[in-house]
């Protein structure tokens, strides 16, 4: 029942061309150091489902690892957009299947649920329906209206960051729970990273708070800072200086190979260091 | 008393919101015209803290980036699932705003040229399908009104306006109402549901108008001038926003993002201040 693992034995779970759905919402709670993890790694091809997405797309995007992206939404909210996917949509370098904040919702759910698709009327009227092959129109078989049918998402490993768990993978969220309940259900395997691991005694005490079921885990990573340079509400804000720095870096291929290299692939086990430190950290993001 | 177009754009934007339904708060000017409105003609809405985390919140949340709440404050908790819910039984407003808005209300979020080989890819339509498919009153801001965000035709429909699809599978569900710029107030009550001019802000002539637009625009029988913000909307408005976060929305994207790192921390040592000042007091 003990499912603590490392960041290694993550990456080494987690096989190229896997379809991997990531919880979080833009600068908010994204599995950054297990992100970071698989942009190190050799082999990708991964499939990304994302509601909405940021930084972890980008990056992954970035780092050449993905083949596919079934998106809401991609950005760095009013910090600008999302450099390398940007350029990835724009290049077709790779594929991309835009979907709407509920549909992915619901995609995932339908999953849950074990059926095909559930129903919506989100959709309808705009070009997402006619970009986007995977819906498909259907007259509702007691009212007669013309719906939605969102088809069911499955994704094979979903990764989530929350702030505390217990190692059998009960998952404490405090702030915003996002997608992630959906993402760890509907996942074939959930990994989650957490801030700090905790006894099952002390993880009760949270009560409702508690929104992770071990019964949907299958291994749990500890990860101080584990969100960085995103925020994990209410331990820590995202971090806007890394963002521009981030930003800057994806300007020319030259800035961001060094970006990748001084904060990616050479120094991953590092990362808080190369970042500032614990102590800076807390000076400049804690609230 | 002086005021600038942010002022004059949130108050009109006030106006709008009315009714026990919940209202996002997710950029500053539609963060602003909702805390206005709850504070003068529409005490009962339900403004959410920040983009989707939580509802009537106090102190006032802060308006960078939302997602935070400290010790100090204290709200009611809200999931995705309450969102959406909120938008499917039409007891949400949002003020979205578009990079492009067309003729007939149809918003682009998503690209500039083809979807497939964009000249400029955005962001995605996140959640614009659900409310033009939903919700009986759509409400839409621009911040910089040119014939390059006001088209003829929108390049992606993000957030479906009016045309034969809607007619055919929506009516008027979803369909867009209002649309406020820097310019003036509108509504789609020109012909065939097109743009039409309810207002013109103070200073700005009907020419003006039509050369910042992409197509022939129609006016109401009687356009009359957008009332000013009174003294106690200017109060309230700066009262909440005191690091000026709105006045971002007028800036190009680095100049905004360069300053928006400088308020996120004045605004971080306001929280800690605001934590100390309250210490003890909630728990």
């Amino acid at each position: 029942m003990n499912k603590l693992m490392r960041h290694t034995e993550v990456v080494d779970a987690i096989p190229a061309g896997s379809t991997i759905a990531i919880g979080g919402s833009s600068l908010s709670r994204k599995p950054m150091s297990l992100v970071r993890a698989l942009a190190a790694r050799g082999a990708g091809d991964f499939r990304l489902i994302v509601d909405v997405g940021g930084p972890e797309v980008d990056l992954l995007l970035g780092t050449h690892k993905v083949s596919r992206v079934v998106y809401a939404f991609v950005g760095f909210e009013i910090m600008g957009l999302a450099p390398n996917f940007r350029r990835a949509r724009e290049q077709q370098t790779a594929e991309f299947e835009e979907w709407t904040e509920f549909t992915v919702m619901a995609g995932l759910d339908a999953t849950v649920k074990s059926v095909p698709f559930l129903p919506t009327h989100a959709g309808l009227g705009t070009d997402v329906l006619t970009v986007n092959p995977s819906f498909r129109l259907f007259e509702d078989p007691i009212g007669g209206e013309t719906l939605v049918a969102v088809p069911a998402l499955k994704p094979d490993f979903a990764l989530v960051h929350v702030n505390l768990a217990d190692p059998f993978g009960n998952g404490v969220i405090l702030g915003d729970g996002h997608v992630d309940v959906l993402c760890a259900k509907a996942a074939r395997h959930t990994i989650l990273s957490a801030e700090r691991i905790v006894s099952p005694e002390e993880l009760q005490r949270y009560g409702r708070d508690v929104q992770i079921h071990r019964i949907h885990v299958d291994g749990v990573v500890e990860a101080a800072w584990g969100a960085h340079f995103t925020g994990c509400a209410p331990y820590y804000r995202a971090d806007l200086a890394h963002v521009q720095e981030y930003l800057a870096a994806a300007r020319t291929p030259a800035t961001w190979e060094a970006y990748c290299s001084r904060y990616v692939t050479d120094v991953p086990a590092d990362y808080i260091l190369a970042v500032g430190g614990p102590e800076e950290l807390v000076g400049k993001l804690e609230v | 008393m002086d005021y600038s177009v942010d002022e004059l754009m949130i108050t009109a934007m006030a106006r709008e919101l009315a009714g026990e339904v919940m209202v996002s708060s997710v950029t500053s000017l539609g963060a602003l015209s909702a805390y206005l409105a709850k504070r003068t003609h529409a005490p009962e809405l339900a403004v959410l803290s920040t983009p989707e985390s939580g509802m009537e919140v106090t102190p006032m949340p802060t308006l960078t980036l939302g997602q935070f709440m400290t010790d100090a404050q204290q709200g009611i908790p809200l999931t995705m699932e309450d969102i959406f819910d909120a938008i499917f039984l039409d007891r949400f407003r949002i003020w979205i705003n578009p990079a492009q808005i067309d003729r007939f209300g149809n918003v682009n979020i998503t690209a500039i040229g083809p979807w497939a080989s964009p000249r400029v890819a955005m962001v995605g339509s996140r959640g614009i399908p659900e409310d033009t498919s939903h919700l009986s009153a759509i409400l839409y801001y621009v911040t910089n009104h040119s014939p390059r965000t006001v088209v003829e035709r929108v390049d992606f429909r993000s957030g479906a306006g009016y045309g034969s699809e809607r007619d055919r599978l929506l009516g008027q569900r979803g369909a867009p109402t209002r649309l406020v710029t820097n310019l003036g107030v509108f509504d789609f009550r020109g012909p065939d549901h097109s743009l039409s001019v309810v207002s013109l802000h103070p200073g700005v002539s009907r020419e003006q108008v039509q050369e910042a637009t992409a197509f022939p625009l129609s006016f109401a029988a009687e356009v009359y001038e957008t009332p000013v913000p009174s003294e106690s909307d200017l109060a309230i408005i700066r009262a909440s926003d005191p690091l000026e976060v709105r006045k971002l929305e007028f800036l190009g994207g680095r100049e905004a993002a360069e300053r928006l790192v400088q308020i996120y921390e004045r605004e971080r040592q306001a929280m800690r201040a605001a934590l100390w000042q309250n210490r003890g007091r909630f728990r």
